[in-house]
């Protein structure tokens, strides 16, 4: 019950003091952040993501002409355009009419070579190199395939291409476990902040006059801060649902996030009654948080990875055998952390 | 300033540093610091992929397709159960000489991933075909070449050597320099447009790929790399990912520096611990500046050895001090205003992200476009190509930041006194207090005014960087909006402080003095927009929207009193608005920006 006040304590002066909403626009300005190089980046390969459709014109020459033409042609993104010389291409280029230029050249052997021009310094330079790309490897295919007696093994078909969407990966891989991680990970900062705190200021020894022994003081504390983490991830979820990207075991991932959180805030705990000042503490917090989740990435499933199995529904017993692994580690931290609390009151 | 009160201090602060941490925690440090050393080519040969497995495949282990799943991390073969799909135990079935997949987000993007994970596993297995001019029947030889777009007929034609290329190409491996001076053309006038594709011909076979014009003059032409050569699927479109791992080399460490610092800073507000400071007989500004130099100092040690590991010259550390004097400006304002450590915490991540935000996007086009001369992280980057950075792009990426750290500085030390550092208070009065401090008579209004400038400067330059790849129906309404906004503020922020916290009699004739004061401080800062000539901003269209609206067009008298005239009046509206209390003061403002947008609006039209 008096763990309970404490918590609400705790959650009070989270709230007045407004860090609540700075840790949730934090997140927001991190999640916007990570998204908008994402589609910025995405948008330099493929504009066409972004809604403008956007046509790359490529200049065609050279004696290999009506092979690589009708390639060139067949994307969606891109024409050709023919032209008898390499000359006339180049001018066309200068002239901004196209905006590459493919010069191919049959040898005697069967190869082909491609003299390539892209333009520079330009945005739409990585996206008209990646166009070029696409039509040289598709050409590549379709002379594999006329060259195919005289090879001694045969590439397999490419299954067909659908419109997927490009991030589809970016949001299950790198966007969700950043959300999921981060309030676990600040959730532990802050109990070190709250408890290194009180011990400068000196009101630890206020509240041991109180009813209330040192393990129920970080009790109270921490429920409030491991309770945090898991709400704040809710809320997220349930925006990426409503953004249309569905989230396939939301609980498995909260359970996750609460583990997380409860190793992270034992962890800034027990630094924080160790060592007694902010400044060391949140340091060691700082390293050994990055060092744990190295740690972490080397086993069969990274953390990364679980959220990411989890959310997108393809967890398989690995997974979920890793799920209760971190909730057996942060049992066995939390345990540990009151013990320690324990002796520390002596 | 005292100089060796000054330094006094600094080494006060760092013995102090040492002789606080005792040797547990010393020991812990660097068994966490081990461990992370251990762990970093544990990672980078282990190399943990935060996708593995996300795709389920379902396909026979006889099947041709199981040595592609197998190849590919985020692949992962299941039973191939012919309801798998339907049953969501798989999301794709490869065999019988079909695929199917489930008709939703994750059954394409597996199908994409199967897809481009079959490309790579042909090209493994033609690697092992003796006949290799069969296995990768195409070689092409990627160059970039300028494509001036602006057709005026001055450009350097250069058409000639040319169809030569065409038996050149005979040859199967071009080595063409890509360089060549763009004047070799010889039998050509220059004159686009009046040339017959076939009139010319230079019997030269060696200029057979010269006809690329030659890259412009110092500015971002040839940073890609000359050229590529090899099979289709080799080709890399250029890609930014160096300024990524960049940003993170020179920033994370920064984040260390200023937790240890905020707390160094706020530590002295605790229990009253900074009252002997205070009391000696230094002045605060000697205090701060002794505070701050053992971690500046750090930090531009750290800065300097990373650029030592990652191969850049002394330029780039030239570049990114002020950035890191403005992670520091930014933390010790920060720690000012924070009442607890949980709070400064959050001010701390804050400062972080934002700033890393700000040197990071524009840096992110640092091969591409001119914008990316924003950043600091250009330079660096250009350091390490090896290209020269330009007088003015160094200038735009350093002046902004160490202006802003430097009135952030003069602010926090303006509150480093007793009544501001031992209460608690929350972060906006606070922030009011130290906006209020240094408003000693009604001329330092327009004197902050102009010093606000950086700020509005670098928050449109991020704007500008963060718009400019949108589509301009919709990038210029925003940017007009953002930048009235900025500016608007920044010009009455510290006039509504002044009136809250009883620096200048609330009455009209006042607020109407003070706001034609700060709308004339504004216009003169406003002179350092000029910078952005420097580098060709606002030949980029939206650039153009952000910082020089009213440049063409009008008739220079005009030009000269307009904007003046404007920012007098928004800061008038303001200021009249901030006399009489909060919500008013919203208000009015809004009115500003509307009144500004209107202004610019106009402008746009008028010359558009």
């Amino acid at each position: 019950m008096r763990r309970l006040v404490l918590a609400k304590r705790t959650l009070g002066s989270l709230r007045s003091e407004k860090t609540i909403v700075l840790a949730l626009a934090i997140q927001l300005f991190i999640a916007a952040f990570s998204s908008f190089l994402v589609v910025g980046l995405v948008s330099l390969y493929d504009p066409g993501t972004t809604g403008d459709a956007f046509e790359v014109e490529v200049g065609v020459a050279g004696n290999a002409t009506d092979d690589l033409a009708p390639v060139v042609q067949r994307g969606d993104a891109r024409s050709a355009v023919v032209y008898e010389s390499r000359s006339a291409a180049m001018e066309a280029f200068r002239d901004g009419r196209v905006d590459a230029v493919l010069h191919a050249t049959r040898q005697s052997s069967g190869r082909v070579v491609v003299s390539a021009v892209a333009p520079e310094g330009s945005f739409r330079t990585t996206f008209v190199v990646s166009q070029v790309k696409d039509a040289l490897s598709e050409y590549e295919r379709h002379r594999r395939a006329d060259l195919a007696d005289s090879l001694a093994r045969q590439p397999l078909d490419l299954p067909p291409e659908r419109d997927a969407n490009p991030y589809f990966s970016f949001t299950y891989t790198v966007l969700l476990p950043l959300l999921a991680f981060l309030p676990a990970f600040i959730s532990g900062s802050v109990m070190s902040d709250t408890l290194a705190e009180e011990a400068e200021r000196g009101t630890l020894e206020l509240l041991r006059v109180a009813p209330l022994s040192l393990p129920e003081i970080v009790d109270g504390k921490a429920l409030a801060l491991v309770g945090l983490a898991p709400a704040q991830v809710a809320l997220w979820l349930a925006l990426l649902a409503y953004n249309g990207s569905a989230v396939s075991n939301p609980l498995a991932v909260l359970a996750l996030v609460t583990g997380a959180a409860a190793v992270f805030v034992a962890g800034g705990a027990a630094l924080a009654l160790g060592i007694g000042a902010r400044r060391e503490a949140q340091l060691l917090y700082s390293f050994a948080a990055l060092a744990a989740f190295g740690l972490a990435s080397l086993l069969p499933q990274s953390p990364q990875n679980l959220v990411a199995r989890f959310a997108v529904g393809s967890p398989n017993v690995v997974t979920w055998l890793s799920l209760a692994g971190v909730l057996v580690a942060a049992a066995t931290g939390y345990a540990a952390l009151r013990w320690l609390a324990g002796q520390t009151t002596g | 300033m005292n100089p060796r009160s000054v330094l006094r201090i600094a080494r006060w602060e760092t013995t102090r540093s040492a002789g606080d941490v005792d040797r547990r925690t010393a020991v812990a440090f660097v068994v966490v610091l081990l461990v992370i050393a251990a762990l970093v080519p544990a990672l980078v040969t282990y190399g943990p992929t935060p996708g593995e497995g996300i795709y389920r495949v379902g396909v026979d282990d006889d099947d041709d397709y199981r040595g592609v799943v197998a190849a590919e991390a985020t692949l992962a073969a299941v039973d191939r159960a012919p309801s798998g799909v339907r049953t969501g135990d798989a999301d794709l079935l490869v065999g019988d000489g079909g695929f199917v997949w489930a008709d939703s987000a994750k059954g394409r993007a597996s199908l994409a991933a199967l897809r481009s994970a079959t490309v790579a596993f042909n090209d493994r297995r033609m690697a092992r075909e003796d006949n290799q001019s069969a296995a990768f029947p195409v070689v092409v030889t990627l160059t970039y070449a300028d494509q001036s777009v602006s057709v005026t007929g001055q450009q350097t034609g250069d058409d000639a050597g040319a169809d030569a290329g065409d038996q050149a190409g005979d040859t199967g491996d071009q080595t063409g320099d890509g360089t060549s001076d763009g004047t070799d053309g010889g039998t050509d006038d220059g004159t686009a447009g009046t040339e017959q594709p076939d009139s010319e011909r230079d019997d030269d076979g060696s200029e057979a790929v010269s006809d690329l014009p030659s890259a412009p003059e110092g500015g971002l032409g040839g940073l890609l790399g000359d050229q590529q050569t090899g099979t289709p699927s080799s080709l890399s479109p250029p890609f930014p990912l160096r300024s990524l791992i960049l940003a993170f080399a020179f920033l994370l460490p920064l984040n260390v520096v200023i937790q240890a610092y905020g707390s160094s800073v706020l530590a002295e507000r605790i229990n009253r611990r900074g009252e002997p400071l205070l009391v000696a007989p230094v002045s605060p500004a000697d205090i701060v500046a002794g505070k701050t130099l053992p971690y500046l100092a750090g930090a531009l040690a750290l800065i300097a050895g990373i650029a030592v590991l990652v191969g850049a010259g002394p330029l780039a550390v030239a570049a990114v001090a002020p950035l890191a004097a403005l992670f520091l400006a930014a933390t010790f304002l920060g720690a000012m205003l924070a009442r607890s450590y949980k709070e400064l915490t959050f001010v701390t991540v804050t400062i972080s992200v934002t700033l890393t935000a700000y040197a990071f996007v524009p840096a992110v086009f640092a091969e591409v476009h001119p914008i990316a001369s924003i950043s600091p992280l250009t330079v660096v980057v250009d350091s390490i190509t090896g290209e020269g950075t330009t007088a003015g792009a160094f200038v735009l990426s350093t002046v902004p930041p160490a202006l802003a750290a430097t009135v952030m500085f003069g602010l926090g030390t303006g509150v480093y006194r007793e009544e501001d550092m031992f209460t608690q208070r929350p972060i906006p009065a606070k922030l009011l207090d130290a906006l209020a401090a240094p408003l000693d008579s009604r001329l330092r209004v327009g004197l902050w005014t102009a010093l606000f400038m950086p700020f509005v400067f670098v928050t449109e330059l991020f704007a500008v960087a963060v718009l400019f790849v949108a589509p301009v129906e919709l990038s210029v309404p925003l940017l007009l909006g953002t930048v009235a906004l900025v500016e608007e503020i920044a010009k009455s922020l510290h006039v509504y402080a002044g009136f809250e916290r009883g620096r200048f009699p609330r009455t009209l004739r006042t607020s109407l003095v003070l706001g034609a004061l700060s709308g004339a401080g504004f216009f003169l800062g406003e002179k350092l927009l000029l910078l952005t000539q420097l580098v060709g901003l606002p030949g980029i269209e939206v650039a153009q929207f952000a910082f020089s609206p009213s440049v063409v067009g009008l008739p220079p008298g005009v030009l000269l009193v307009a904007p003046l005239v404007l920012h007098v009046v928004t800061a008038g509206i303001s200021a009249v608005g901030a006399a009489r209390g909060r919500l008013e003061y919203v208000l009015a403002v809004l009115l500003a920006v509307l009144v500004h947008v209107a202004y610019n609006v106009a402008v746009v039209v008028g010359v558009a």
